[in-house]
């Protein structure tokens, strides 16, 4: 992005042959530019139905939608072991160390496993030698008749979360197009992480599905920017208020992803909740850096050229 | 620098938010007790849950291990000992040969309270199986639940219905702290309910015995008379009708057919019919003359409440009815219960977590500081903001203390998310505040503010169906990403505006 912030041209402060050219690559280009972002949304999208039709669902459910047990042990317990001796007894087990943040021993680990309590309890006490307390370990266990219940009642709530934004969109703004190309944004800023996280198998939590809901409110905030400055503040040439947008806008990124980064960089001792949605949130963020630059900014300069705003 | 309107109420604000979390709490010595067993001497000699233990015999108690220290220094004896106790409400002495049965916790280090997943303890949610239970059901399964857990004297308890989407009522139970081994088992056994006269058992809870008890019907059930006594006090009587199965009408005949009247009281029988609940008894309730060796399936049971007006006396009768009633349907649950989801988090991982998510927390607090001087290059800009984005996550934090609100994990990441839609409100206001053009700095700033209430109102719109799906286990999330951008927009947003409207017009 650097590259393109020091070639995307200010006119006010006219210099150099290589800005200028920038400028006018981009009036050129920018309906052909539109096409990256459309390519990825159609191969996300494709590789949700994908994912669907292998594992008849949209995403990968961790056990918390899907119902079953977790598990974590707290000590330096011998992740091979373990994961030895339960993969002949159990399907689907799934073993993460946790680490300390700033020494980065190991301070426990986490089981997870579609089977009951007592099932996974007592073969882990059988294989540690020691019995499994209040003190020494933690334990959460999802029912399945919940679990399902929660996963439709989170996707409904995201599709009310995606209607709700779209209305105060449209009120904001009361123009069809400019209204579309925002809400149009958000959806790709929820599609691509979600097509990714498929691709990588990870396995979503309660907590992730509520992190795209925000996804939803964080992502718009660089749009209403970029749609307001083009459309409401008729100062300074079209360009000038996109690129003025733009500077802004890469901040704000910024400084969101230096929110929500360091928590998935650098941190395991976390709750997996608090994980999974600091994830989800950089995901989201670094896909709107995409979508709000050049697709939100592809259909509104069209829009503003067909109807002689300028 | 003069301070205007929206100056004052962030400072206000903030100043309510310092004495709603009371940081000074973290200075606090002594232990706190969380829970003290019923009927016990430990009881009756005065001390109670939430008392603070400042001294033990005289000597000072500072911590949980001077606590223990000083206990396990005096029992078990043989001889009954004298222990003084210091608590904040004054002085408890016992005498005994074993330790108080109490229940103690380091004292609170602020006000603000953390969910279960980061300070320890159980969770359940509870749901009957293979059918929908309706709001009355609901409120009497809670009752009767509450009413089994204070039985076992387990306290910090909090048992809550809990509705989602599509209309499922849950019960949620709560329990912090320690984690009891038995929650499981009380949650998977129904009640056991017993009604004895002296050693026999004349009904159980459960329809078999006890076919029916009215409740909510004037006819048979209600609270018939007020008046006052010779003292000036209160009192009310209440009664209602239970029906019961033939064959315990029998056994109720045989057994107080052998019993006499009691001299000293008469018009009574010399036992009491005594009500246990899962083997504790709860109630004893004296029987009428007249009810001797009758075989009748309608019993009275009847009661009083009293109180220092007549209003008092009328509620406490309708509390001890509701009770009874309770006791008695404990065990007539017509389903099973099926515990959906069971979480029990060690309060030392849960520890751990809390410590990184602080060190996170601070973290990111930095590199945004950081960011943004690069960017300004300015101190007082880059303060200002750092200012603004502090005050947000405290008055959050705040207003979350004064409602005793449990923040979980989930909920401590909508505040550190929330830092960064701040932060991104400020660089609109600073933008517009610095850019080129003819228009004044008012009307530049009505700009970045349209855009900041967009972004506000996409945010809020995005994040309220939350508040209800999934059995309200994100509702911590969604309630506090909510309130921190309301916070900013109502409280941080105008006085940061104003802030850089000054130093505008100062240069």
């Amino acid at each position: 992005m650097d590259e393109k912030e020091q070639e995307k041209n200010n006119p006010n402060q006219v210099s150099g042959k290589e800005k200028f050219n920038f400028e006018k690559f981009h009036d050129k280009y920018y309906k052909l530019l539109l096409i990256i972002p459309l390519i990825l949304i159609l191969i996300s999208l494709f590789y949700i139905s994908y994912t669907y039709s292998k594992i008849g669902d949209f995403i990968y459910k961790d056990v918390s939608l899907s119902g079953g047990t977790t598990i974590t042990i707290q000590g330096d317990v011998d992740q091979s072991i373990i994961e030895k001796a339960l993969a002949e007894k159990f399907e689907g087990i799934s073993i993460t160390r946790l680490t300390d943040l700033r020494t980065g021993e190991q301070v426990g680990l986490i089981i997870e496993s579609s089977s009951s309590v007592e099932e996974l309890r007592l073969e882990l006490e059988k294989i540690l030698g020691y019995k499994l307390t209040d003190e020494n370990s933690s334990i959460e266990f999802t029912g399945s008749t919940l679990s399902d219940d929660f996963y439709k009642q989170l996707i409904t709530a995201l599709l009310i979360s995606f209607i709700l934004m779209s209305i105060v969109i449209f009120i904001l703004f009361r123009t069809f197009v400019p209204s579309v190309a925002v809400i149009f944004a958000v959806f790709a800023d929820i599609v691509m992480p979600l097509a990714l996280l498929n691709y990588l198998e990870f396995k979503i939590s309660a907590a992730g599905i509520a992190a795209f809901l925000m996804l939803v409110g964080y992502s718009v905030d660089t749009d209403i920017l970029l749609t307001s400055r083009v459309l409401k503040n008729q100062q300074g040439s079209l360009n000038h208020r996109i690129y003025r947008s733009f500077k802004t806008g890469m901040l704000m990124t910024l400084t969101a992803l230096a929110a929500v980064l360091p928590a998935f960089f650098f941190v395991t001792g976390l709750p997996d909740s608090f994980r999974q949605i600091f994830l989800i949130l950089a995901l989201g963020l670094l896909a709107d850096i995409l979508n709000t630059w050049i697709t939100n900014v592809g259909i509104i300069k069209w829009y503003c050229k067909k109807k002689g705003i300028a | 620098m003069k301070l205007t309107i929206r100056l004052w109420i962030l400072i206000f604000a903030l100043v309510l938010a310092f004495l709603s979390i009371a940081p000074w709490k973290y200075f606090d010595d002594g232990v706190l007790i969380t829970s003290v067993e019923p009927n016990s001497t430990t009881f009756s000699e005065g001390l109670r849950q939430g008392q603070i233990i400042n001294s033990i015999n005289g000597e000072e108690i500072n911590s949980i291990e001077d606590y223990s220290n000083s206990i396990n220094k005096l029992f078990p004896t043989v001889e009954k000992t004298k222990i003084t106790i210091g608590t904040d409400e004054g002085e408890s002495i016992l005498f005994a040969n074993t330790p108080p049965e109490i229940v103690v916790s380091s004292m609170p280090k602020s006000r603000i309270k953390t969910g279960l997943d980061l300070s320890g303890g159980s969770k359940a949610l509870v749901k009957a199986k293979d059918r929908d239970l309706s709001s009355e059901e609901l409120s009497d399964l809670i009752s009767i639940t509450s009413n089994r857990i204070n039985v076992y004297g387990i306290s910090d308890i909090q048992i809550s219905p809990v509705t989602d989407l599509s209309g499922n009522n849950y019960m949620s139970i709560e329990i912090a702290g320690a984690t009891p081994k038995d929650l499981e088992d009380l949650l998977s056994q129904q009640g056991k309910f017993e009604a004895k006269i002296g050693n026999d058992t004349v009904f159980i809870g459960g329809d078999k015995d006890i076919q029916d008890i009215c409740r909510n019907d004037a006819t048979c059930s209600g609270i018939r008379s007020c008046n006052q006594a010779s003292d000036g006090t209160y009192f009310c009587t209440f009664d209602f009708t239970i029906y019961l199965s033939s064959e315990s009408a029998q056994r109720h005949a045989e057994v107080t057919g052998k019993l006499e009247t009691d001299p000293l009281n008469p018009g009574y029988l010399s036992k009491k019919l005594d009500l246990y609940l899962d083997d504790r008894l709860v109630d004893s309730l004296l029987i009428s003359q007249g009810l001797k060796g009758s075989a009748t399936t309608q019993i009275q049971i009847q009661g009083s409440g009293q109180g220092a007006t007549n209003e008092d006396a009328f509620k406490d009768a309708e509390t001890s009815m509701k009770h009874l009633q309770t006791i008695l349907i404990t065990g007539s649950l017509p389903y099973q219960l099926e515990i959906v989801k069971l979480d029990t988090i060690s309060p030392s991982l849960g520890k751990e977590f809390l410590e990184n998510i602080i060190v996170l927390g601070l973290t990111v607090f930095i590199i945004i500081s950081v960011i943004l001087f690069i960017k300004y290059r300015k101190v007082k800009i880059t303060l200002a903001v750092i200012l603004t984005m502090f005050s947000e996550a405290f008055i959050t934090l705040g207003v979350a203390a004064l409602f005793s609100w449990n923040l979980d994990a989930p909920a401590i990441a909508g505040i550190i998310a929330g830092m960064g839609t701040g932060v991104n409100d400020q660089i609109i206001i600073i933008d517009e505040a610095v850019s080129s053009g003819s228009e004044g700095i008012k009307q530049r700033i009505k700009r970045a503010l349209f855009i900041i209430f967009g972004a506000f109102f996409t945010i809020v719109a995005a994040m309220l169906p939350l508040l209800w799906a999934g059995a309200g286990l994100l509702k911590g999330f969604a309630l506090t990403t909510i309130l921190s951008v309301s916070v900013g927009i109502l409280v941080t947003r105008p006085a940061f505006a104003d802030m850089i409207k000054k130093s505008s017009e100062q240069q």
